[in-house]
């Protein structure tokens, strides 16, 4: 060693980075509180969560668990909104096959993940598939208790009398359930979850389901899974039920079909049209029409809008 | 019947980029040097809010970032997650700091001497427009050197109320093995949090987000009357033990700014402290006030520490903030649903069948 | 009034009459003691209260009546002492030893509480009849219709006008406040209701309405009931039994009309003279 040399020189050059972005600690870490998810269904696990390179609250914390499950033979999917080529979705498939080197698909049949933002694909996902959701706030006492750590001990002591007293209220004033989206669950009859903001419609999806699904909060730097085959039922009274919303019943303009979840299209005259929100089932579906080959999937809600798990559905 | 559907999101995002840069300009390695000599203070806030201490990368997140200052904190930070953690350096005493600028509102004198050190506090805030007319500043005279130069260490002002009894001696024990200490970086913060995570947090936070919380307090939404006991800038010696002889070398020096706030009550003297990495008068005397509001048995709602510390996160602040652009249409259309659903139960009516069988029909036809 | 050889009679606080030797108390604590910091706030103090009585505990500011309350509403844990009650699945468990989990339960199921302060026991900004479903929720209730009924005949009972049943608590006057209370307190029916100056800060004819609610709660119900009081007037209307309590210090207890009429300690006659 002669004494001119830098440290520079003496440096290794500057490194690439490691398999899917994440160092190994990064990823072993993860791992293990996603088996402590699944393992507490519903119940938030708190995590180091990593910065990523795009902002956080734009699905750092999917991404984090999309990166530490990917290995090179999987399937990857993406969507926002349930639309593939949405320009989020888009960005973040874009990060994952860089970093993972893994094939990509807007087949939800295809896929062995889905990473998504606020909505579950139409049609059903089976066993082995994992399906990854974006959560802003896995709280889902926030609106009536803002403070975290009093929040941790209502979990604790199953303290959840106030998500009914708000339903109640709720039935009072407007005469019906007006929660929208993110619409409260209760998990393997344990644990008060909100299953992200997906619409009501995709909720019953969770219940009973073949695959596996895990919810994701990056900036808020909490976890939770709900294991295959487990029970999910949303909070309601046993006189006033859960519903899904009407808008299903509309029909899209470019398919046909109905009792599907919609995107509202608004027209100059004031009127409204509909689209399909699942945008790769929508072009399987004109595939079909047009007489290409295409294999569709088994759906949740048939033609009439009935659940394919009987009687789960009261009003 | 046009249907427009936003699609090839790919090429969308790569032609913003492309004009983003188009209309920021290129820039090069002289440029994120320039950055680095001259925009010292801009440097340290990245470093400090980016919790890297590592000035070239610094300059160039804000080079790329074309100076907008989240953007380049996220950089930082994100650079940061790709980095091995190497060794732990050793405790840093505040004695030992290398200080250039120390000063005390609390007494005139203190042991060791008031240095304003460098410092645009008592100048004259008025632009020097020669510079534009002339192409460069009027000459400066250089500093001279002063016959006795100022001491490089000074003893801690808040060591001698301890000594006199006016603040709670701290009980003497070993010094942590930094291994051992919480890192926030490493673990999910859970509150009531730890010292270590609480003044992490601090040191990393949000420059603006913690003089607003701190203004606060100081206009009387907190209940106390600050003083600033000592604001010292100063360097900091990277100290680390070699793995195979066991000596203590240093690897480098860091900026660091060190504050200590007191707070008077009759009781005795209360002491609220911040420090981060990098020249930040703002951030620290504002975070030291936070400090002793966090720790009150009763703060005001602002003031908690959780309330403090969710929300003085700049890259989770800035991130959730700007998040609310991305589409978010499938929600937004659940509660119109909901709306629509309670207007006709009130209106006795069916106007959403209405529209649907609208639709049916338009479709049929 | 008393007769003469009646009032030489009575000799000892612990003849009780003799309704009342058969009995088993309702609640029992034995040596309850409260500090914060150097301030003992409750110092040894035994309470004892029989099914369908109404106790009185009386004192000045700073005597300790509203910890001793709240002590006995399992809100605390004590310094030292115990509390039992005759509640299905308690009986004879030292109360302040439960833990968190059975503690809640005692308080959501077994007791009732009426604060001072309405916005300490109600949620201001949900429906009134909201406050009151919210008790039956915590049991497990979950059917809406039986939510309204509970709270209708909850509100009945505290004479609060059904009319309003869903107006939210922070628009109504201080005395239908304090009736959203009690109906919320009493609506799962426990066997102890307690009261912290429920009428203080009430118009004098308001405490009139709410105390005859509270006596007309009391003989149709049988409620045992504990009411904290500054006010001698409302222990003297309301209680069958007294409480004196000074600097956290139980003075004297006994019969209302006894100790009002005929105090034995000189701080409770100072305290009935000047109040009386």
């Amino acid at each position: 060693m002669t004494p001119s040399e830098t440290v520079a020189e003496l440096a290794h050059p500057r490194q690439d980075y490691s398999y899917a972005f994440l160092d190994e600690f990064a990823k072993r870490e993860l791992r293990r509180r996603i088996l402590k998810a699944i393992a507490i269904p519903g119940y938030q696990v708190p995590y180091a969560s990593r910065e990523m390179p795009i902002a956080r609250g734009w699905g750092t914390g999917g991404l984090q668990v999309t990166l530490s499950l990917v290995g090179p033979g999987d399937v990857v999917k993406v969507i926002d909104q349930g639309d593939d080529e949405s320009v989020n979705a888009a960005n973040l498939r874009r990060f994952i096959a860089r970093m993972a080197g893994v094939e990509t698909t807007s087949d939800t049949l295809e896929a062995t993940l889905i990473q998504s933002r606020h909505r579950i694909p139409e049609e059903q996902l089976r066993e082995g598939q994992a399906l990854i959701l974006q959560v802003p706030i896995p709280e889902p006492l926030r609106w009536v208790q803002p403070s975290v750590a009093k929040t941790r001990e209502m979990h604790a002591d199953a303290d959840y009398a106030l998500m009914w007293l708000v339903l109640y209220e709720q039935l009072v004033r407007f005469g019906e359930f007006v929660t929208g989206a993110s619409y409260p669950v209760i998990v393997h009859r344990r644990y008060l979850m909100t299953p992200s903001p997906i619409p009501r419609w995709d909720t019953p999806k969770l219940h009973q389901a073949a695959h596996l699904t895990i919810l994701s909060a990056g900036r808020e730097k909490r976890l939770y899974a709900v294991p295959p085959y487990t029970d999910v039922y949303p909070i309601e009274f046993d006189d006033v039920h859960f519903s899904v919303e009407r808008q299903t019943e509309g029909v899209c303009q470019m398919t046909g079909v109905s009792h599907k979840y919609m995107n509202e299209i608004p027209q100059p005259d004031g009127s409204s049209r509909y689209v399909l929100s699942d945008t790769s089932f929508a072009d399987k579906l004109l595939k079909q029409k047009r007489g290409e080959r295409v294999t569709i999937g088994e759906i949740y809600f048939d033609d009439k809008g009935n659940f394919y798990h009987a009687g789960y559905l009261k009003s | 019947m046009a249907y427009v559907a936003t699609r090839g999101g790919e090429k969308a995002i790569q032609r913003a980029e492309q004009l983003y840069r188009a209309l920021n300009g290129a820039f090069d390695a002289d440029f994120v040097r320039a950055i680095e000599r001259h925009m010292p203070y801009l440097m340290d806030r990245v470093m400090g809010e980016g919790s890297l201490y590592a000035p070239e990368m610094a300059a160039l997140a804000l080079a790329q970032a074309g100076g907008d200052l989240y953007e380049a904190v996220l950089l930082l930070r994100a650079y940061r997650s790709t980095l091995p953690r190497l060794a732990y350096a050793e405790p840093v005493d505040d004695e030992a700091l290398l200080a250039v600028r120390r000063v005390s509102a609390a007494f005139k004198d203190i042991p060791g001497g008031q240095i304003l050190g460098p410092t645009l506090d008592y100048s004259h805030r008025i632009l020097t427009t020669q510079v534009l007319d002339n192409g460069h500043e009027a000459s400066r005279p250089e500093p001279e050197a002063a016959e006795k130069p100022a001491p490089t260490n000074y003893p801690s002002v808040s060591g001698w109320h301890r000594l006199t009894g006016l603040m709670t001696r701290m009980e003497e024990h070993e010094p942590p093995d930094p291994a051992e200490l919480p890192d926030v970086t490493r673990e999910p913060i859970v509150f009531p949090a730890s010292r270590e995570h609480r003044l992490q947090s601090i040191s990393r936070a949000d420059t603006g987000g913690i003089l607003a919380l701190g203004y606060a307090g100081m206009r009387g939404y907190g209940l106390t009357h600050p003083t600033v006991n000592e604001v010292k800038l100063a360097y900091a010696d990277v100290r680390l033990r070699h793995p195979i002889t066991g000596a203590v070398f240093s690897a480098g020096r860091i900026r660091v700014t060190h504050t200590e706030v007191v707070s008077t009550s009759a009781d005795g003297l209360e002491l609220g402290f911040a420090a981060t990495m990098g020249w930040n008068e703002v951030k620290t005397i504002a975070a030291a006030m936070l400090d002793m509001e966090m720790s009150k048995p009763e703060p005001h709602p602002a003031h908690t520490e959780e309330f403090v510390l969710y929300h003085t996160e700049p890259v989770e602040a800035s991130g959730f903030c700007i998040h609310f652009k991305l589409p978010h249409y499938v929600t937004f259309n659940s509660a119109l649903d909901s709306i629509r659903r309670v207007r006709s139960r009130r209106e006795g009516g069916n106007r959403l069948q209405q529209m649907i069988q609208t639709a049916v029909k338009e479709k049929a036809s | 009034m008393q007769a003469t050889s009646r009032v030489n009679a009575v000799s000892t606080i612990s003849l009780d009459p003799p309704r009342l030797i058969t009995m088993q108390p309702l609640l029992r604590a034995r040596g309850l003691t409260k500090r914060y910091g150097r301030v003992t706030a409750v110092a040894d103090v035994d309470v004892e209260v029989y099914p369908g009585e109404l106790l009185g505990i009386v004192g000045e500011s700073g005597s300790g009546k509203s910890t001793l309350l709240r002590l006995l509403n399992l809100e605390e844990p004590p310094d030292g002492g115990e509390y039992y009650l005759d509640i299905p699945g308690y009986e004879g468990d030292n109360l302040f030893e439960l833990d968190r989990f059975h503690r809640r339960e005692v308080r959501i199921y077994h007791i009732g509480i009426v604060y001072q302060y309405p916005h300490l026991g109600l949620r201001m900004r949900y429906t009134s009849s909201g406050n009151v479903a919210e008790r039956l929720i915590m049991t497990g209730e979950r059917t809406f219709a039986a939510m309204r009924q509970t709270a209708r005949d909850s509100l009945a009972a505290s004479e609060f006008p059904l009319d309003r049943m869903d107006d939210l608590p922070f628009k109504l006057s201080g005395g239908m406040q304090q009736r959203v209370q009690l109906a919320k307190a009493i609506a799962l029916k426990p066997r102890l209701l307690l009261l912290d100056e429920p009428t203080s800060g009430l118009d004098v004819s308001v405490q009139a309405l709410v105390l005859d609610t509270l006596k007309r709660l009391q003989r149709e119900t049988g409620i045992t009931m504990v009411i904290v009081s500054h006010d001698l007037g409302v222990i003297r209307t309301l209680a069958d039994r007294v409480m004196v309590m000074r600097q956290g210090r139980l003075i004297e207890t006994g019969l209302a009309d006894q100790v009002l009429e005929d105090p034995q300690k000189a701080y409770t006659q100072q305290l009935v003279h000047a109040k009386l």
